[in-house]
């Protein structure tokens, strides 16, 4: 009797397994399958955090899958077993295995590896988001770096698109802001620094006397009560809106607004649709550099070699205007900054400055604010 | 003032999860049973609910889905954990391989499952569970700030489950099974007692808190399931030892390890604990240097329950 039970109750936790199994969505990794031959010609190394990130991982897929479908490519994605160069190293050689012809790697986490495999797989294109090839040392200040005609580096004016959320914010009757980063990795402290100077730009035009940034990188890029918590409190404190600014910690800071009934700005990609406390995204456009990528690879024109910044100018930063809820913040405003912004009028502080030639880094009391009020909070 | 209060709600929302976990863990390990599992229960029971939620959101809201998701959540601990009680109990398994092999297995089968059904492994749901202001309780000045606004019911739920599990531990003739079966097994069977019986119902209410606590602990900090619960499974067991396996003592440890949980996540926003300079990760350390202190000095006489983590065998004495 007792062991008929415990076979029907192990049964019952197989079966909606198996049941899932035979069905599966419209949405699977590798449409146009040849059962014969498994290759991919186009593959994605995913970055720490999933493929369904909502944010960095996701939006670059996006970008590769579209082509893929739109031209019947066979592509495919690999997680790396963990957040080390050589397993990420493991995972590009499975996807060469794998017949991989270009590999998107989307994360500044994987220069080191695209720095060796640049070299040991010559014929293989690689894009690399967010980061240019280099030997990854930087105990000797800064990490040799090299680039092969094989790879392409995109970088994004995260600087640019966070300065517009603070401008926007602070246009919009926000004083009290809070940044919530994930990792205190370069773009993340881009958006972070971009975020501060736009709001203190805004500042100056409507001639408010002080705003309020309350700055913290929670050192991950997860939803963690700690988070919701911290934003909890910084709601409580005062602060209006918080810049959620690393993948699922939005959505702790999303929880904490709910209950606070107060703001979230989103990142990386339009997150509006996770809730309705998000008034609007400091998006870069992912999915379209590497849509764009893809494409000058099969037309012949792989811009291999190169490395090159996404800004405002050719649209690679921006707000999802449609999508967003500002009351006194209109279209007109947005193209009116968009427009200094392309025209180069405005100097933003990235997170590192050339002194001598060098990059050296950038504090964030580095940067000139006269009426803004930056509290770092380790 | 109202920063105290608001630092005593956000201390619930820490400790209610961490209090029904580490009493089902009471339960199981006062029956002689040892279990790891807790953190592998607890997602299996926010998952299962969680996506419950998500299902019929469309056509239910409010307090009656979260009861009907707390059953669910419930039984579906109840389930995972009979993997546990079964490897253990019956099969004599050391427990703590079978506790890690479920910590291990729950998480890669919600993102498995999630996967297969939605295509994303997040499992989105509305919060449409928070009581903004309980009327005429809300009211009370102090006490209605701290248990009345921006509440959840699942707060009241585990202070009537603190309850519930003191007096059917020391005042039931079922406590007292349990309580004999986790010290002296062999006693306990010599006067018609079924060991494995009990250490069954123990085990198996272990499950139940456990996936109660996982589904509580998601609700209110965060907008989507994500596979895990941040480590607090494991959290709940250091509070069970800190509780040193008695419900009120464990009720305390719970409320002292979620406040300074909170008090090291939102330090930044009380004026006092920014001025004084201190590191945070000196507020983050506190829970767990202070269990090791207490660990250190009770330890000759801890309340261990003698038989836990030893399976019940009738031949050996």
């Amino acid at each position: 009797m007792k062991k008929l039970v415990v076979i029907l109750l192990a049964l019952a936790l197989v079966l909606p397994l198996a049941a899932c199994n035979k069905t599966p969505g419209p949405d699977t990794e590798d449409p146009g399958k040849d059962p014969e031959k498994e290759t991919y010609e186009l593959a994605l190394i995913t970055d720490i955090g999933t493929i369904d990130d909502k944010s960095f991982n996701q939006g670059a897929w996006e970008g590769l899958k579209k082509y893929a479908e739109e031209k019947k490519i066979t592509h495919k994605y690999y997680k790396p077993a963990e957040k080390t160069t050589a397993a990420y190293l493991d995972a590009i050689d499975l996807a060469v295995e794998g017949g991989a012809k270009l590999i998107v790697c989307p994360g500044f986490l994987f220069e080191p590896a695209v720095y060796e495999a640049q070299d040991l797989y010559p014929e293989i294109k690689f894009i690399l988001l967010d980061g240019d090839p280099n030997d990854g040392d930087w105990d000797k200040g800064f990490p040799t770096y090299k680039r092969q005609s094989n790879v392409y580096s995109v970088f994004y004016a995260e600087e640019q698109a966070g300065f517009l959320a603070g401008y926007a914010a602070v246009k919009d009757g926000y004083t009290k802001l809070g940044f919530m980063g994930g990792m205190a990795v370069p773009p993340v402290i881009r958006f972070g620094y971009g975020f501060v100077q736009g709001a203190e730009f805004a500042g100056k035009e409507l001639g408010i006397e002080a705003i309020e940034v309350m700055y913290h990188y929670t050192g991950k890029f997860e939803a963690t009560p700690e988070a919701q918590a911290m934003a909890a409190g910084w709601y409580e404190a005062g602060t209006e809106v918080i810049f959620a600014c690393g993948g699922a910690v939005g959505n702790s800071v999303m929880a904490a607004a709910e209950t606070a009934g107060k703001a979230v700005i989103g990142v990386d990609v339009d997150q509006s649709a996770e809730s309705d406390t998000v008034i609007t995204s400091s998006m870069k456009q992912l999915s379209v550099s590497v849509y764009d990528g893809i494409k000058a690879f099969y037309a012949g024109s792989f811009p291999g070699g190169k490395s090159i910044v996404l800004d405002a100018k050719v649209l690679g930063v921006g707000l999802p205007m449609a999508s967003s809820k500002f009351e006194t913040f209109t279209q007109a405003d947005y193209d009116a900054i968009f427009q200094e912004l392309v025209d180069g009028n405005i100097e933003i502080l990235k997170d590192t400055k050339k002194v001598d030639d060098t990059d050296t880094p950038v504090k964030i009391t580095d940067i000139p604010l006269e009426l803004t009020t930056v509290t770092f909070v380790e | 003032m109202n920063t105290i209060f608001f630092l005593l709600r956000q201390t619930l929302t820490f400790s209610i999860p961490l209090l029904v976990v580490a009493l089902g863990g009471m339960f199981s390990e006062r029956s002689g049973v040892v279990n790891i599992a807790l953190e592998g229960i607890m997602v299996f029971g926010a998952f299962t609910s969680i996506l419950f939620i998500n299902i019929v959101q469309d056509t239910m809201s409010g307090q009656l889905l979260l009861l009907l998701a707390i059953l669910i959540a419930g039984l579906a601990g109840i389930l995972i954990s009979l993997l546990h009680a079964y490897a253990s109990i019956n099969m004599k398994a050391n427990q703590v391989i079978s506790g890690t092999a479920i910590n291990l297995l729950t998480p890669a089968v919600a993102v498995y499952v999630a996967r297969m059904i939605q295509n994303v492994q997040q499992i989105n749901f509305n919060n449409t569970f928070r009581i903004p202001h309980v009327p005429v309780l809300g009211k009370i000045p102090g006490l209605g700030d701290v248990l009345f606004k921006d509440a959840y019911i699942t707060t009241y739920l585990g202070i009537a489950i603190l309850i519930v599990s003191a007096i059917v531990l020391y005042k039931t003739k079922f406590g007292l099974r349990l309580r004999a079966c986790g010290e002296h097994p062999h006693a306990a069977d010599s006067v018609g007692i079924n060991v494995y019986k009990i250490r069954y119902a123990g085990v198996m209410l272990s499950g139940m808190l456990g996936g109660i606590g996982g589904l509580i602990f998601v609700i209110p900090t965060s907008t989507n399931f994500n596979a895990t619960v941040a480590g607090y499974g494991f959290l709940a067991l250091a509070v069970l030892i800190f509780g040193q396996w008695k419900p009120m003592r464990i009720f305390f440890a719970s409320l002292f390890f979620g406040l300074m949980k909170t008090i090291a996540a939102t330090y930044s926003s009380i004026p006092f604990l920014l001025n004084l300079g201190v590191p945070n990760t000196i507020f983050k350390m506190t829970p767990f240097v202070a269990t090791l202190i207490v660990l250190a000095f009770t330890s000759k006489k801890s309340q261990a329950p003698k038989a836990s983590g030893v399976p019940y065998d009738k031949s050996i004495h």
